[in-house]
């Protein structure tokens, strides 16, 4: 693929992600503090957990695009393992449940609405990682995964699993909204 | 104007706070805002300046992106519910076929490039007070359409200071 047409592409997917998580921000706490059961994630704990990950992943980021002395690539490949990991983010048609490492699990931590704008935050700042990445090669520089330091990913796989967890979880959202109606 | 307008064969409708674009995306769109109100602005070391006001009637476009197809820097953020027509600019370009057309294009670009002018000069203005009246002067409804926190960002003022001078 185009390394252009990647990055185009996952711009308008942040601006959809950011569009769709303001307009949550019309409900009250305590309805975006529901949860179906005690171990269940309500919406701010959906979003605090992406915002877990933003916090690893985009200064280890912008600390990379910034220092990198790769030139831009007219194409992206993805690399075998980003690819799978991408690809196993998306929600399937029934959404098929996931583990969650510890340390990124934001279950009955005391959260408030703040989190909503932190997300917004961190998207607008994602967009302009990727905006500064059209300066660098997607394919030769490599991001740490939460996972383990040794296990890398290219910039370009990196951004797609970022959208893609973060797709998953709007989606998790959209169920929670269906449920709570429902309740 | 309204011969322009009249291309658009899309509507859309986004809410307070939503983005219509955002830094680093091609837009090649021209949009007339039909109600409501958009601001344009760009945004270095977290901090936002905004460049450019949007609310019934005006043509709203990243002309960095319309005129090149490159990327562009700017946000483009709905202040209230907006109502946008939509002109590609394939619309335009086939708009701009004939020669009566094209006349019309002229003096659209040349009053946008006054108006930049204007906006140059309340930029490099150093006192607060006369950027304050400049665009008062220029843009009255200005005062009616957008909250004051963003035009004082717009004058490049702390709000503060903006009410001191709507007082005086």
């Amino acid at each position: 693929m185009q390394s252009e047409i990647l990055i185009q592409s996952l711009i308008e997917q942040s601006r959809q992600i950011i569009n769709q998580v303001e307009k949550l921000k019309v409900n009250d706490l305590q309805f975006l503090s529901w949860k179906e059961n005690p171990n269940s994630w309500s919406i701010l704990e959906c979003l605090e957990h992406l915002n877990l990950y933003s916090e690893f992943y985009s200064p280890q980021m912008e600390h990379l695009i910034k220092n990198s002395k790769t030139k831009n690539e007219i194409e992206f490949k993805s690399g075998l393992l980003g690819n799978y990991f991408a690809k196993s983010m998306l929600p399937k048609e029934k959404l098929n449940k996931m583990k969650t490492f510890k340390d990124k699990n934001p279950l009955n931590a005391n959260l408030d609405k703040t989190v909503i704008d932190k997300f917004i935050n961190h998207q607008i700042k994602f967009v302009d990682l990727l905006s500064q990445s059209r300066n660098v090669s997607l394919n030769k520089v490599k991001v740490e995964t939460s996972i383990s330091s040794f296990i890398k990913l290219k910039l370009g796989d990196t951004f797609q699993f970022i959208i893609n967890h973060n797709i998953r979880h709007l989606k998790q959202i959209e169920r929670i909204l269906t449920e709570r109606k429902n309740a | 104007m309204t011969a322009l307008v009249e291309l658009s064969e899309k509507t859309i409708t986004i809410d307070r706070n939503e983005f219509l674009k955002v830094k680093g995306s091609i837009d090649t769109n021209v949009y007339c805002v039909e109600s409501g109100s958009l601001r344009v602005f760009v945004l270095d070391d977290y901090e936002e300046q905004i460049i450019r006001f949007g609310y019934k009637e005006n043509l709203i476009v990243s002309l960095d992106s319309f005129l090149t197809g490159q990327p562009s820097g700017f946000f483009i953020q709905a202040i209230k519910k907006t109502v946008l027509k939509v002109i590609t600019k394939q619309q335009i370009d086939t708009f701009l076929q004939t020669e009566t057309n094209r006349i019309l294009w002229s003096k659209i670009l040349e009053n946008l490039v006054l108006q930049q002018l204007e906006r140059e000069i309340d930029i490099l203005t150093n006192s607060p007070k006369e950027r304050y009246q400049r665009v008062l002067k220029r843009s009255p409804q200005l005062f009616q359409e957008i909250p004051n926190r963003y035009i004082a960002n717009y004058l490049r003022m702390s709000p503060e200071t903006l009410s001191r001078l709507k007082k005086s």
